[in-house]
């Protein structure tokens, strides 16, 4: 069998099988969590519900783009390409669920706070970070040499997590902010806050650990492989060419 | 297979009981909650709620408190309707109308006085799914009890007073000129102004624009702890907003990204595919 036919045929490795099917039902049982087992919010009625999901989306993101600072970083030390899809894949999908965060807390801010978006610390924050990472992707695009590519973008990943740590500690530190704090003291602005009730933990503790950890680990996985296999079909085209 | 999917299932019910073992109680504000509204339940009232009806009643003057959301057309039809159902005996046209505007919007005040012995001191206004209706209800056989909301007069602000006196002459409640020089109380709700005399007692609270009275002839001494159970049942009555259709928006949106995200990886897939095809074919002319 030539090296065409043998990854036209590769199989899933057992383990990602087994954490693809462990996400995809641990998903469904945080949403069922969320939306039905958790008590309703008397003054925001069922948007509230879309919390579940809002602040898990956002560790989600971090876990991912955790995952490009440290391919970045073990990348520039021991240049083994590996590390660099590692961070590719940690961007790709925190962008996604960044922007799933984003666009979440919009939805909710429209009935809450009667508006779609406001230039509040937070919401500035996590808009740029989106933006940072999103010019990433595009920058990594633009750039021909691979070895220059994985240098450069390695770089840009560590740093590019500031906007990060930046979205998490904003609001404990700007006063100004009226995006509520749930684990905590919300700031004396904060509007659209609730109590972190046994029921709000009950439905929140799964889902954090699912969008946390399952959800990043897999998507970025299945990323890896597709960015290895693109790099094998690149190599073969370059050898079929040759010969 | 079936055995990671189980771990997950146990593992996610162990967290589940555990975070909320770890997480604090929920706050225990009393408060009657259904779907469409939330109502406080008075301290020391006997709850008598039940689906989509909260009512409270206090034994010693006989008199109920109920909120209900009433799917009829007008205001003052859904309250007749509402207190006909619920007490059995037909209501008369009210005997008193007013209107004010509070913060949530414009309120109809309505008092019936049903048969000899009830009187019903009714708050009413109309909202998407039908007239709310909040109704003080008192069938004491020797007492007469009102609760009233009065818009203030203009450059009135300051104490219930003038509210009081209107509202005494207005239901021409004996022994109005005798009542005592108005004295300070401090209830749970606020402080109050009360006057007072033999059987007759008349309280009154500025809030906003708008003075709360509330009268009493014949059994006087519950009025205090009346007037305060009502008035918090007005201010603190609220209506949860149907915010559904947001939540499917959200849920569209994180579905939306995700599957986009998943049918990338695909798409990407499946056009390696394609070029290995190619690849293959051409290697093979080649050879």
């Amino acid at each position: 069998m030539d090296a065409a036919s043998q990854m036209k045929t590769a199989p899933m490795p057992r383990l990602l099988r087994i954490l693809t099917l462990v996400t995809a039902l641990g998903f469904a049982a945080a949403l069922f969590l969320g939306l039905f087992i958790a008590g309703a919010d008397s003054q925001q009625g069922p948007i509230q519900r879309i919390f579940y999901i809002h602040m898990p989306a956002f560790f989600g993101a971090f876990t991912a783009f955790g995952a490009a600072v440290v391919g970045g970083a073990v990348y520039l030390w021991r240049r083994d390409e590996r590390w660099d899809k590692i961070a590719l894949a940690g961007v790709e999908v925190g962008l996604a669920f960044a922007l799933i965060n984003l666009v979440t807390g919009a939805i909710w801010a429209r009935p809450i706070w009667n508006t779609w978006w406001t230039w509040d610390p937070r919401l500035t924050s996590a808009a740029i970070m989106v933006l940072t990472y999103a010019a990433y992707l595009m920058l990594r695009a633009g750039i021909e040499d691979p070895r220059r590519q994985r240098s450069l973008m390695s770089v840009y990943g560590i740093f590019a997590f500031v906007s990060v740590l930046t979205t998490l500690f904003i609001i404990r530190i700007v006063p100004e902010t009226i995006h509520p704090v749930i684990v905590g003291p919300s700031p004396q602005n904060a509007q659209g806050s609730f109590e972190a009730t046994r029921g709000v933990a009950m439905a929140l503790i799964p889902s954090l650990i699912v969008w946390t950890i399952f959800m990043p680990l897999t998507l970025m996985w299945h990323r890896c492989r597709l960015e290895n296999r693109m790099e094998a079909v690149k190599r073969l085209k370059v050898q079929a060419l040759s010969e | 297979m079936m055995r990671p999917a189980l771990a997950l299932f146990c593992a996610l019910c162990a967290l589940w009981t555990g975070g909320g073992l770890l997480a604090q109680e929920e706050p225990t504000v009393p408060y009657f909650q259904s779907a469409a509204f939330n109502a406080p339940i008075p301290t020391g009232w006997q709850d008598q709620s039940r689906a989509g009806i909260a009512q409270f009643y206090q034994a010693a003057a006989q008199a109920t408190i109920r909120t209900r959301i009433v799917p009829a057309g007008d205001v003052a039809g859904a309250v007749e309707q509402d207190l006909q159902a619920w007490l059995g005996s037909p209501v008369d046209s009210p005997v008193y109308q007013g209107k004010v505007n509070l913060a949530d919007g414009t309120w109809r005040t309505l008092v019936y006085q049903i048969g000899d012995d009830t009187t019903a001191s009714v708050m009413a206004r109309p909202n998407e799914s039908g007239i709310i209706v909040i109704s003080f209800v008192e069938a004491h056989p020797t007492a007469r009890i009102i609760m009233l909301t009065i818009a203030q007069a203009e450059g009135e602000q300051d104490n219930a007073q003038t509210e009081m006196a209107a509202a005494l002459q207005t239901f021409n409640i004996s022994g109005r000129a005798d009542l005592s020089e108005p004295q300070t109380l401090t209830l749970p709700s606020g402080e109050w102004l009360l006057q007072s005399h033999a059987a007759t007692a008349v309280m009154g609270r500025a809030v906003g624009n708008d003075s709360y009275i509330a009268l009493a002839e014949g059994v006087i001494e519950s009025l205090p702890e009346l007037a305060d159970a009502y008035h918090s049942s007005l201010l603190g009555f609220y209506i949860t907003p149907d915010t559904s259709a947001f939540l499917w928006l959200g849920l569209a949106a994180v579905f939306g990204i995700l599957g986009i995200l998943l049918f990338s990886f695909v798409w990407r897939r499946r056009g390696l595919q394609k070029e290995l095809v190619l690849i293959q074919a051409l290697t093979q002319e080649a050879d």
